[in-house]
C-alpha cells in the first residue's frame, strides 16, 4: 500500500468517526483530507519527515506542547499530517492559534476548516471534553519570530496550557521538532510593519518557499498530570511542572539535534521526487 | 358558577412578526388570558383574533402612564427593540428613546403598577461578533457589541438596564430577559431573515463564520413558556446545532453573489444610495462567530425546547 493509499484508508476511519459530529469552528473533514493529500509529497519527498517515538501515543485525547520554530510556522502543519499518518490511532489535531489569524480574509476560514481554535481556555477545554487533541505552541510568536543566533533555544513557556490540562485532566505529550528552523532563512523582524499591518511579529524572509529542510519529529512520553493540584494553583505551584515539560523538550531537542540529517547529504533532487509523486496521482 | 377572571398580557410592538406569533399561541395554548398589543406602528392590517385587542400609540411617557392606569396587567412582554435605524439624526433619536428611555419607562410602570412578570427580548448581538469569541459565550460573557459599533450602543445598554433590574427589584417582580440567536422565519421581518431570503444574497467568500438559528415558532413558544416555566433571570436562547453561513446561504434559495466580506463597509456604502444599505454591524456577523451558550435555557425548558432543527428551520425560511 503506498501511502496516498495509506492516506485514504485513514481518512475513511477518521469521516466516520466524524460522520455525527458538529464544530463550532467550521472543521471540515474532507478539506483537511484535500490538504493532506496535496501536502503529502512535501511531507515526504521534500521535508522528509522522520518521526520517533509514536509508541508513545494511545487512544486518547491529549494536549500536545511542542517546540515552535521557522518564520512561517509550517511546524504545526507537519505535525498534524505526522499524527494523522504516523500515529495509531490516526487522528486530526486541533491547533490553538493566535487571535489575529481568525482576523485575516481567507487564510482565517481555511485555517479553521483545517481545525484550527483561537487559543482560548473555553474553547480548550471544549474539545478536549469532546474527545479532541489539541496541539499547542506554548512559546507563541515569540517561537517563530526568533533571529537566527536563537535557533534551537526553546523560548519561555507560558502557563496557561497546563491550567488548562489540569481542569481538562488532559495528558500532555512534549513533541520536539528538529529542522524547521532553517526553512525561512531570517533576514530581519519589521515591528513598525507589523504594527501597523496590526500582526504580532513579521519576521522577514527572503524566500518566498521554505528551504527542504529534512524534518524529525520526536513525540515524547506522557506528562502525568500531578494528583490534587488544582488547575487555580498559585503560579509558582504551576510554573515548576511548566519547567519540567521545558526540561523535556529541551532534551528531546538536544539528542533530536544530535541525530539530524546533514542538511545538505539529504536535501538531494527533492523536486523531482516530488513531481514524480504528483504525476503518479 | 362565576368565570374566573382572566389575566392581563400586555404586549409592546404587537405589529411585529414574532409578536403575532406568541399572541395567537398564548390564546390557542391558554384560556386563563386576554391581550392587549400596542405598537407605534400600524396595527390596522394585523389579524383579529378573539382575547387580542390592538392599540396603535406613540411611544410616549403619558401614553404609556395612561396605558397602565387604564388596564390592569399581570404580565409585560416587552418586544419593541428597534435594531436598526436610518443614519439620521431623527431616525436614531427615535430608536435611543425608544430603547434607552422608553425600556425604562416600561420597567418603572411595571413596578409601580404591581406587574408580577415581564419578560424582554434582547438579543445574542449584545455579545458582539469579534475575531476572538470563544465558544460558546455564556451569559456571564462580557457584552462587547458596542467596541467597535456605536450603533448597537443602545441595544447593549438596553440589555444591561434589564439585567441590572432583575436583582434590584427581584423582590417585587419577576423580571425575565431573552437573548435569543437568529430567530428567521417567513413572518418575522427581521435584517437576517430579509438577507438570507433576498432574491440577491451577498456570499461572503472570505469568512465562513458559525451561525445559530432559531424558528420564529421556536422563539415564539420559548416566549410563551417563560410565563410559567422561565425564572428571573438572563438567558440565552438558541437550539444545539449550528451551521457555516455558507452552508446555510447553499440552503436557502435565491441567487448567490460572491461577495469579499473585507471590502463589506465600502460595498455597504455604495449600495445606500439605492436603498439597498445594511448595517454595518452586520458585517462583522458575516466574518466572525458568535456563538451562544443554551445550558441555562435547557434546565428551564429541558433539552428537546426547540421543534425545528437547523436545516428545517432554512427550509422552512426559503419558502417566504
Amino acid at each position: 500500500m503506498n501511502e496516498r493509499e495509506k492516506l485514504s484508508e485513514v481518512f475513511e476511519s477518521l469521516k466516520e468517526k466524524y460522520q455525527n459530529y458538529q464544530d463550532p469552528w467550521g472543521f471540515n473533514i474532507d478539506s483537511v483530507h484535500k490538504v493532506l493529500e496535496f501536502l503529502l509529497p512535501l511531507y515526504q519527498n521534500y521535508f522528509k519527515v522522520r518521526v520517533f517515538g509514536q509508541e508513545n501515543v494511545a487512544d486518547r485525547p491529549y494536549m500536545i506542547v511542542s517546540n515552535h520554530s521557522g518564520q512561517i510556522p509550517l511546524d504545526g502543519i507537519l505535525i498534524a499530517m505526522a499524527f494523522a499518518l504516523e500515529v495509531s490511532p490516526p487522528r486530526v489535531l486541533r491547533a490553538m492559534v493566535e487571535r489575529f489569524m481568525a482576523k485575516l480574509p481567507f487564510l482565517g476560514s481555511l485555517s479553521a476548516e483545517l481545525g484550527s481554535i483561537l487559543g482560548d481556555r473555553q474553547n480548550c477545554e471544549y474539545l478536549l471534553e469532546n474527545g479532541e487533541s489539541i496541539l499547542v505552541f506554548p512559546e507563541g510568536v515569540r517561537g517563530i519570530s526568533k533571529s537566527t543566533s536563537d535557533y534551537y533555544k526553546l523560548q519561555k513557556f507560558s502557563a496557561g496550557f497546563f491550567r488548562i490540562a489540569l481542569k481538562a485532566q488532559a495528558e500532555i505529550l512534549p513533541v520536539a521538532v528538529i529542522g524547521a528552523e532553517e526553512m525561512f532563512p531570517f533576514v530581519y523582524q519589521a515591528k513598525g510593519l507589523a504594527k501597523l499591518l496590526k500582526l504580532p511579529a513579521l519576521p522577514l524572509t527572503p524566500i518566498a518557499f521554505p528551504l527542504p529542510s529534512p524534518i524529525d519529529i520526536y513525540i515524547g512520553k506522557p506528562y502525568s498530570l500531578p494528583e490534587n493540584l488544582s488547575h487555580e494553583a498559585p503560579e509558582s505551584e504551576i510554573r515548576e511542572h511548566v519547567y519540567r515539560i521545558e526540561k523535556q523538550i529541551k532534551l528531546m531537542m538536544a539528542k533530536g539535534l544530535k541525530q539530524r540529517r546533514p542538511f545538505f547529504d539529504e536535501v538531494r533532487k527533492p523536486f523531482s521526487d516530488i513531481l514524480k509523486q504528483w504525476n503518479s496521482k | 358558577m362565576t368565570q374566573k377572571k382572566k389575566k392581563r398580557i400586555l404586549v409592546i410592538g404587537i405589529a411585529g412578526g414574532l409578536a403575532q406569533i406568541l399572541a395567537r399561541l398564548i390564546l390557542k395554548k391558554s384560556d386563563e388570558y386576554e391581550i392587549l398589543g400596542i405598537d407605534s406602528r400600524k396595527t390596522a392590517d394585523c389579524p383579529q383574533i378573539n382575547g387580542l385587542e390592538y392599540l396603535t400609540m406613540r411611544y410616549s411617557r403619558g401614553n404609556f402612564e395612561n396605558l397602565f392606569r387604564s388596564y390592569d396587567f399581570d404580565i409585560v412582554y416587552h418586544l419593541a427593540r428597534i435594531s436598526h435605524s436610518a443614519h439620521n439624526s431623527d431616525a436614531i433619536t427615535k430608536r435611543l428613546d425608544l430603547n434607552l428611555m422608553g425600556t425604562n419607562r416600561i420597567l418603572n410602570l411595571c413596578l409601580r403598577f404591581n406587574i408580577s412578570k415581564i419578560i424582554i427580548l434582547s438579543t445574542y448581538h449584545v455579545y458582539g461578533a469579534l475575531a476572538d469569541n470563544s465558544v460558546f459565550l455564556t451569559e456571564t460573557a462580557p457584552l462587547r457589541a458596542s467596541i467597535h459599533y456605536a450603533e448597537l450602543r443602545d441595544v447593549v445598554e438596553m440589555d444591561q438596564i434589564c439585567t441590572n433590574w432583575i436583582w434590584k427589584n427581584q423582590k417585587q417582580m419577576e423580571t425575565v430577559v431573552l437573548r435569543p440567536c437568529n430567530i428567521i422565519g417567513t413572518q418575522i421581518n427581521n435584517a437576517i431573515s430579509k438577507f438570507l431570503t433576498s432574491p440577491l444574497t451577498l456570499t461572503p467568500i472570505d469568512y465562513n463564520p458559525t451561525y445559530q438559528f432559531i424558528h420564529e415558532f421556536d422563539m415564539a413558544m420559548v416566549l410563551f413558556r417563560a410565563i410559567k416555566e422561565i425564572p428571573l433571570g438572563v438567558y440565552n436562547i438558541a437550539p444545539d446545532d449550528y451551521i457555516a453561513i455558507q452552508d446555510a446561504l447553499k440552503r436557502v434559495e435565491g441567487r448567490k453573489i460572491p461577495f469579499i466580506a473585507s471590502l463589506g463597509k465600502i460595498i455597504n456604502k455604495s449600495l445606500a444610495p439605492f436603498g439597498m444599505s445594511f448595517p454595518d454591524y452586520f458585517i462583522d456577523y458575516l466574518k466572525y462567530t458568535c456563538l451562544i451558550d443554551n445550558t441555562q435555557i435547557k434546565k428551564c425548558l429541558g433539552n428537546d425546547f426547540c421543534r425545528f432543527n437547523v436545516e428545517e428551520t432554512l427550509d422552512l425560511v426559503s419558502m417566504r
